[in-house]
């Protein structure tokens, strides 16, 4: 075996690159799409405990999530002055308002008189000042008190004292980020390039076709590391492509995969059991059906394309006549493939067209073996278009499938195949006589990345 | 339930708008929302405020004191401080007349 004698890491699977699909797209990629970056980060086992562990979590809790940038909600949640979003992450609760035309500003959700949460519920909402249910204390959206019944009895008690804690907000790319760390850092200092990369595909020019919110069986930390490879592709999904995917960590926050679709190297299949797709290879009209999913024009590849690049050219017309969007110079990259970039801690953005989604794992309260996982699609809105309002999330439960949910479509037998194996995981985590698990050293090398940078966070 | 009465014309309340009503000397909110017209009661069960301070937003009326939430199709109390959900009525849409039957 060659890779033993190769320096760890820098083994991949044989056949083309994604940076040879790119070489070879229709239309210009965007410049960050080419870039490439990617280091060795070691070998060693990851402990299962770090999933299973109660005071493992409760270190997170405290160190973690109440320190790290993290999106409560989009701005289109918040069109009108009063808005406001309430959003939850294990036992923290904080409360997101518009509370001038031009101004977004965030308050931990607790009454300063006797502590209670003054908005119940998790989402969005619309007040135009915050009244305590329980007493009746009053601030108006700034988070200033305005008015407390017998305000006699509280001659300790004024806007000076009593104001609502505020939590630190920033926008970026359409999203409303906190931390509830008042002396964090400003949230450019834990994107590295993702400032820069977004640039050319502007996450705030979309709306929320559709979200979707389902618990998952498993820790926050092993749902999300379902998302950050396509090694599992061959398994898990029946799939040939995945075994290419090109992986980048950028920095101690941000990684990225790019995963075409539309194409695939049989060569890559070559340690993989069986001749299944090795051996006849695809041919491109088969993998022409394959996409027939995303409703393509075509049935046949015609002579002189590809089944990605007539998938891509149909997409392109079918897409953008239903967005009126102008998709005619979009790459072939971007309207087909799963390009995903990780922000540290729990936070996925997909710049693609076809493949547009947003996911964020968090845990579910103070349940250490289940999470919450939010599943947008952010779809490109015309230039100059109003954001319209955004849907309700579709509340899935453990036991429910994502087929339940009809605005997904396609995609929703992919994410209870990607969901699917999270039980057992989980489980299997605490009968495990072997104490960590074990990572590839390219290909889940994301997974790596995220672990190191925790470790930070909970050392600090 | 009682007969339908004529109490707004739809060109009074477009989509994503609300418009308080009286009937038989109640305040009844009509509520018209990407799914169709609805009616329910304008008081809020928590504090009795007027709902038609509040905000609809998609199928949620919202309350304009402690942001409680009514699902306006049904009238069902969607979040706390509300429990209690408040009435909902009949409605009907006849070219531009909104009609709408008290349930009780």
């Amino acid at each position: 075996m060659t890779e033993k004698t190769a320096a760890p890491g820098s083994a991949r699977a044989p056949g083309h690159t994604v940076a040879s699909t790119l070489a070879d797209d229709t239309r210009q990629v965007p410049p960050p799409l080419m870039e490439q970056s990617f280091e060795f980060l070691g070998d060693e086992d990851i402990p299962c405990s770090r999933y299973t562990s109660r005071a493992f979590a409760d270190l997170e809790t405290e160190r973690l999530w109440g320190r790290s940038w993290q999106w409560a909600c989009r701005e289109e949640h918040l069109q009108d002055v009063g808005d406001n979003y309430v959003y939850n992450i294990g036992p923290y609760s904080i409360i997101v308002i518009r509370s001038e035309e031009d101004n977004i500003q965030a308050f931990i959700n607790s009454c300063s008189h006797r502590g209670t949460k003054l908005l119940g519920g998790e989402g969005a909402g619309y007040s135009p000042q915050l009244t305590c249910p329980f007493h009746g204390w009053t601030w108006n959206i700034k988070g200033e008190l305005e008015s407390l019944p017998a305000k006699w009895d509280f001659p300790h008690a004024s806007a000076e004292t009593h104001g609502l804690h505020p939590v630190k907000t920033e926008l970026w790319g359409g999203f409303v980020f906190f931390n509830l760390d008042p002396n964090a850092k400003p949230l450019a200092d834990y994107m590295d390039v993702m400032p820069e990369h977004f640039s050319h595909f502007p996450l705030e020019q979309r709306r929320i076709r559709v979200h979707v919110q389902k618990i998952l069986p498993a820790n926050w930390k092993a749902s999300q590391e379902a998302f950050m490879e396509a090694y599992h592709n061959f398994e898990t999904h029946n799939a040939p492509n995945g075994a290419n995917t090109q992986y980048d960590v950028f920095g101690k926050y941000v990684s990225r995969f790019i995963h075409n679709i539309g194409n695939y190297s049989p060569e890559s299949l070559s340690d993989y059991p069986g001749d299944k797709w090795r051996d006849p290879p695809l041919t491109e009209n088969e993998l022409l059906q394959m996409l027939s999913i995303f409703g393509l024009d075509h049935d046949e590849v015609p002579a002189g394309e590809t089944a990605r690049s007539i998938a891509a050219e149909d997409l392109r017309r079918r897409i953008g006549k239903g967005l009126g969007v102008d998709l005619s110079a979009v790459s072939d990259c971007m309207m087909l493939d799963s390009i995903e970039y990780h922000l540290f801690p729990n936070m996925f953005f997909f710049p693609g067209i076809t493949v547009p989604m947003v996911y964020r794992f968090r845990p579910n309260g103070d349940d250490v073996d289940s999470c919450i996982f939010d599943l947008m699609i952010l779809e490109p809105l015309p230039e100059g278009a109003e954001h319209p309002e955004p849907p309700e999330p579709e509340k899935l439960s453990v036991e429910q499938s994502y087929t339940e949910s009809e605005a997904l479509s396609w995609l929703a037998p992919v994410y209870d195949e990607d969901t699917g194996n999270l039980d057992l995981q989980q489980q299997g985590f605490k009968t495990s006589r072997k104490p960590g698990i074990t990572l590839g050293n390219y290909q889940e090398s994301r997974i790596r990345r995220v672990h190191m940078t925790l470790d930070e966070f909970l050392q600090e | 339930m009682n007969e339908f009465l004529q109490v707004a014309s739809l060109s009074d309340l477009p989509q994503g708008q609300t418009l308080c009503v009286e009937i038989d000397g109640r305040e009844v909110l009509l509520c018209h929302t990407a799914e169709g017209v609805y009616a329910v009661d304008n008081l809020c069960s928590h504090a009795d405020a007027r709902l038609c301070d509040g905000k609809l937003k998609g199928q949620k009326i919202l309350c304009p004191l402690h942001g409680a939430a009514f699902d306006v199709r049904d009238g069902s109390a969607l979040t706390r401080p509300a429990i209690t959900p408040i009435a909902s009525h009949s409605v009907t849409v006849d070219d531009d007349a909104i009609l709408v039957a008290l349930t009780d």
